[in-house]
């Protein structure tokens, strides 16, 4: 078992160039996974709020994203685009962000109050501007919590997809010091992705939910 | 009202719930420049009323004629607290494609109307709750409806504000249009309306009704006094 300094001194002597490298191309792949979750599950709460039909068809897809597990969607991405694609990681990141977001979302609209619709009704909105002006925002304070789940689970499930096929990023790192058996190696990298996922969610999405909840909240008199 | 045929007119309108009926035949109208309250107990059925008079609900009896475009601001405010109050009065407009120009007009002759014009560029959060009120009236000013139905606007405010927003209504309906509000207080409204419709404790049905527009002050608090105790009885 290293000792801490030891994988400390490892980290230091990997070299500033090789840890930004790979640690951005892990934060690259899961953020742009996260988006497309993101852009996805904004789409199918639109489809959502449409017709009855797409409430149902929305409502069976997240009960059945919710119901895959992680690992196949690693395999079976890694079937269709290969070890050395750059997509495996990003597509899991998505499939893991989605219902996360999808969920929210969801539960929102179903929660979401009657007087919205009506004063979008009243108002003269057509039907396709009542998601986009008045359900979507007014979901955001718990779609803020909600993004900041998805993007810490994409972020922990692109660096699985990386370790198990892919050039380059923390999770790589890891499981090619593993096949090295050099077990400071994989300390010193699992180390820094805790580092980084302490950063994010502390220092980053922490904040960002505050301030979207501020944002977009009325304050209580 | 005059000859003109007013602009609401219901004829004995019944709601029901399941089992339970909400309103029992209740009438009212409202002519062009009138104010006038509906007050009563909570399940009185006066927002149904509302909702009913506005098209939200359908009655399951008798008939109702009103003038179009109708307004309805609702009991809670419903702005969006990421825009200025000045986008969120226009909101409404935005669907109406109408030039910038007139779109601003509107939004300034209602803001001045309702003396909110000086917060304009607050978002809901930085202005008091009777200016909040304000912008949601607003909101509905700016579509130029000639029917203004305002469920509960006096809810949760303070005396000065409940009573600078019932002067402002009181110039919405001296403007030509017909202004409809519900609330539980006899007495705030009454001050200046034209005509207050009581309901009865649930069903609703209409158990005074009074005319008070052309009585000075004093005798509208006499009137008012006298139908409170008729109705304590």
């Amino acid at each position: 078992m290293p000792s801490p300094a030891a994988t400390l001194r490892f980290l230091a002597a990997e070299g500033a160039s090789r840890i930004l490298g790979n640690t951005l191309l892990t934060l690259a792949r899961s953020t742009a996974g996260f988006l497309l979750g993101l852009a996805a599950a904004a789409a199918l709460g639109y489809l959502y709020t449409l017709h009855w039909a797409a409430r149902e068809a929305v409502r069976a897809l997240n009960t059945l994203l919710q119901s895959v597990s992680v690992l196949v969607w690693i395999i079976v991405f890694l079937i269709l685009f290969g070890i050395y694609s750059p997509l495996p990681p990003v597509l899991v990141s998505a499939a893991v962000s989605l219902p996360i977001l999808l969920s929210s979302i969801v539960a929102g609209l179903e929660s979401s109050s009657r007087g919205l619709v009506e004063l979008a009704a009243v108002l003269g909105a057509p039907r396709w501007r009542l998601y986009p002006d008045f359900l979507l925002p007014s979901l955001l304070p718990q779609l803020a919590g909600a993004a900041r789940a998805a993007l810490g689970a994409a972020l922990r499930i692109s660096v699985v997809a990386e370790a198990m096929g892919a050039s380059g990023g923390i999770g790589y790192m890891i499981e090619n010091y593993y096949s090295l058996a050099e077990p400071v190696g994989v300390f010193a990298w699992g180390l820094l992705l805790v580092a980084l996922m302490v950063f994010l969610d502390q220092l980053v999405l922490a904040r960002l939910e505050r301030w979207v909840k501020e944002w977009a909240t009325l304050p209580r008199r | 009202m005059g000859d003109a045929p007013p602009a609401v007119e219901a004829r004995c309108l019944s709601k029901r719930y399941g089992g339970r009926t909400v309103l029992d035949c209740v009438s009212l109208e409202a002519g062009r420049g009138e104010l006038v309250a509906v007050v009563g107990p909570n399940g009185a059925g006066k927002s149904t009323l509302l909702r009913i008079l506005a098209g939200l609900e359908e009655p399951d009896g008798g008939s109702l004629r009103a003038e179009k475009p109708l307004g309805l601001v609702f009991q809670e405010n419903m702005l969006l607290p990421w825009r200025s109050l000045r986008d969120n009065i226009a909101m409404g407009l935005r669907y109406r494609r109408l030039p910038r120009g007139e779109a601003e007009e509107r939004v300034r002759r209602a803001a001045e109307l309702l003396g909110i014009a000086d917060y304009l560029d607050r978002r809901p959060g930085e202005v008091s709750g009777g200016t909040a009120r304000k912008a949601a009236v607003a909101r509905m000013l700016v579509l130029e409806p000639r029917v203004l139905l305002l469920d509960e606007p006096l809810a949760g405010l303070d005396a000065a504000s409940r009573r600078s927003l019932l002067e402002a209504l009181r110039r919405i309906a001296d403007g030509g249009r017909a202004v409809i509000l519900v609330d539980h207080s006899l007495a705030d409204v009454a001050a200046v309306a034209d005509r207050v419709y009581v309901l009865s404790p649930p069903p609703g049905r209409v158990a005074a009704v009074l005319d008070l527009a052309a009585l000075p002050p004093g005798e509208r608090a006499k009137r008012l006094a006298e139908a409170m105790l008729r109705l304590a009885r």
